[in-house]
């Protein structure tokens, strides 16, 4: 018994290094920060949520991204679209989405999985376009989802350029192995 | 730097490096025990196994038993039976010697690793139950991997015959089989709805001649529907014509609900899978928290409740007992455990207890694999129906509850096997790194009509018979 305290402090340590590990990755973008988390707690660890400006990025977008462990088909990875509607958290910003397009293969952070771009119906009767995405490693998910005022073509653009810095992909490829965040 | 500071440096480099190593489990170690005890096992040729079905054939009790797919390191274990490497499929034992079960045939399955391949689950009917069955067969009802279900007569079980396929899908799952009308609730992927697993409802009393009454899932998991897509179905259970109702638990270890569902309004209502017809046959749903699915949804109707015994109106009780499924290794998620819901106002479903094993009971969260509960038997034979409970716990292993007040459940008994040289490993990524452990992930039970238990492991130990020693006994009613 008396290994257990010493456990337990070594475990703080492990924690605050890889908490350390995690704050060296943040962005490095110009024109985005990091906003709070928006919506409720759910099944998963909350994420990431960032902004970026109308006068930085052509519209103001945002975008919310975290890792999903063990909720992949080890083999298949992100099979298809319909995946990609049913695991992005797309239906944390509204329930009412509907496809702008059939999806398309991506690769972030090293990690293959699929985009797609939507439509949504906001509960205030705003139209909004969104991209969701979602890539695996192994049998673990990273998702991400970004909305903007403009079209969905410009907010995947916008989207895939922050995914794909160098602090990101830093900080997606930590998190799946279990870093804090 | 002092002798003191060296130890203290020591001792942080060993738990960052490998955590604690309290309780791991080391081969030839005796099994963990109380008020159960091991009668018989086989090692089920080191196949990772899931659902064990256990059937009373003529004058011998045989155990059908599902397995996953193989691992990285075997992809395709050699039978010995045939010399040839088979992707893993249904093992057939003979049980009817609990003390000496005698393996009879492994019928191939899906090729595939892990959850993408064998044949998870398999249901047993005699063909003199069924409606239009050939009175001299025994059907086995079995997904074929993620991609058909099949059944087979397993009369002579060491000589099975494939009898007929449902293929096509893009997934499958638990199903549920209803002996004495041959409806079949087939978890399925049907090719253009939105969600891997929802139910095909099959007429299967002729297992010939398959006649499909239609498909079933939740509002938006249709095809040609928008929006958010609600969670995914893991089983049902049916109470069958008389009880006239279908408890479907959805979700795995996230977002879970029961679903209660109107049987006759299920099966002969409007089939179009539009969203009013998919709402038409159900009663009433009980969401879960977000951190729990319902994997199993095991109805216990009319259940007298001794402490209500004086009480004026409800002293009976329907139950339903839930278990979650944990899916990940070393406690990496909200734990995953068992629940209770008194149904018996079936509009307004409770939940009114819960069960986990003590986690310091056996520092389980760092053992190794999966800690926590996934399946429970699934049996309704008197014996132990609406008395006793047993969960499979992974690397907990079994555990038995004594449910007779199903507001407080009680363990009674548990058994963790010991692990062998075909135990396979779990691992845990580190910076980057795999960080493996050995321990027993007992990943289902089932019971037979005689009182025996049986469990088998994921991580390729086999099949472990076992009985209730002691008080446990008691609560059964056995001598």
């Amino acid at each position: 018994m008396a290994g257990r305290p010493l456990i337990a402090f070594a475990a703080a340590i492990c924690t605050l290094l890889g908490f350390a590990a995690f704050q060296n990755a943040r962005s490095d973008v110009e024109g985005w920060r990091e906003i709070a988390w928006p919506f409720s707690r759910d099944g998963w660890p909350t994420g990431r949520a960032f902004k970026c400006a109308a006068a930085l990025c052509g519209d103001e977008i945002e975008l919310y991204l975290r890792p999903k462990a063990g909720f992949c088909n080890c083999d298949t990875g992100v099979a298809d679209d319909e995946e990609v509607d049913r695991v992005t958290d797309i239906d944390l910003i509204t329930e009412r989405f509907a496809p702008h397009e059939p999806g398309n293969a991506v690769r972030v952070a090293g990690m293959a999985g699929r985009l797609r771009t939507y439509d949504l119906a906001m509960p205030d009767g705003a139209r909004r376009a969104a991209v969701g995405i979602a890539v695996s490693r192994r049998c673990d998910l990273f998702v991400a989802v970004a909305q903007g005022h403009g079209n969905g073509s410009h907010v995947r653009h916008v989207a895939l350029d922050f995914l794909g810095s160098t602090g990101m992909e830093k900080w997606m490829i930590a998190s799946m192995d279990g870093a804090p965040h | 730097m002092g002798r003191v500071k060296l130890a203290i440096l020591a001792a942080f480099s060993v738990a960052c490096a490998n955590g604690a190593a309290a309780q791991q489990q080391v081969i030839g170690a005796p099994p963990e025990a109380s008020n159960m005890k091991l009668v018989g096992t086989n090692d089920l040729q080191a196949r990772s196994a899931y659902q064990p079905t256990i059937h009373h054939q003529g004058d011998r009790w045989i155990a059908y038993i599902g397995h996953h797919g193989g691992t990285d390191d075997i992809p395709t274990p050699v039978n010995p039976m045939t010399g040839k490497a088979e992707p893993n499929g249904t093992s057939i034992v003979d049980v009817t010697d609990p003390a000496q079960p005698k393996y009879l045939r492994h019928i191939p399955g899906q090729e595939g690793k892990y959850e993408a391949g064998g044949a998870q689950m398999v249901r047993i009917c005699d063909g003199k139950a069924l409606p239009k069955g050939d009175r001299n067969a025994v059907y086995m009802l079995r997904t074929f991997g993620s991609e058909a279900h099949e059944i087979w007569n397993v009369a002579d079980p060491a000589n099975p015959v494939l009898i007929t396929r449902l293929a096509g899908l893009k997934d499958t799952h638990k199903n549920w089989w209803e002996c004495e009308t041959g409806i079949a609730f087939l978890v399925s992927g049907a090719p253009d709805w939105r969600t891997r697993r929802m139910s095909q409802v099959y007429d299967l009393s002729d297992p010939a001649h398959p006649v499909k009454i239609r498909d079933f899932g939740l509002p938006g998991q249709e095809p040609g529907s928008t929006g958010a897509v609600p969670t995914e179905l893991h089983g049902p259970i049916s109470t069958g014509p008389e009880g006239n109702r279908v408890y479907f638990g959805y979700g795995t270890n996230k977002g879970g609900f029961l679903q209660i569902v109107d049987r006759d309004k299920l099966i002969n209502g409007p089939k179009e899978p539009t969203p009013e017809n998919l709402r038409l046959p159900e009663i009433s749903r009980m969401p879960m928290s977000a951190f729990n699915g319902a994997h199993t949804t095991f109805p216990m109707k009319g259940m007298p409740i001794a402490e209500f015994a004086k009480d004026k109106d409800g002293k009976n009780r329907d139950i339903v007992m839930i278990v979650d499924e944990a899916i990940l290794n070393e406690c990496a998620e909200p734990r995953q455990m068992v629940w209770f819901a008194d149904v018996t106002v079936e509009n307004r479903p409770m939940m009114i207890s819960s069960y986990t094993v003590p986690e310091a009971s056996g520092s389980f969260c760092e053992r190794g694999g999966r800690f926590g509960s996934h399946s429970s038997n699934e049996s309704m034979a008197p014996v132990y129906y609406k008395k006793m409970a047993f969960i499979a716990f992974f690397n907990a292993g079994v555990r038995a509850l004594d449910i007779r007040d199903p507001y407080h459940p009680t363990e009674v008994g548990h058994f963790i096997p010991s692990i062998t040289a075909a135990t396979d490993k779990r691992c845990v990524t580190i910076d980057g790194k795999d960080r493996c452990k050995v321990a027993i992930q007992t990943n289902n039970v089932e019971t037979d009509e005689r009182g025996y238990i049986y469990i088998v492991d994921r991580a390729n130990t086999g099949l472990h018979i076992l009985e209730l020693a002691g008080p446990a006994r008691t609560v059964a009613g056995l001598p």
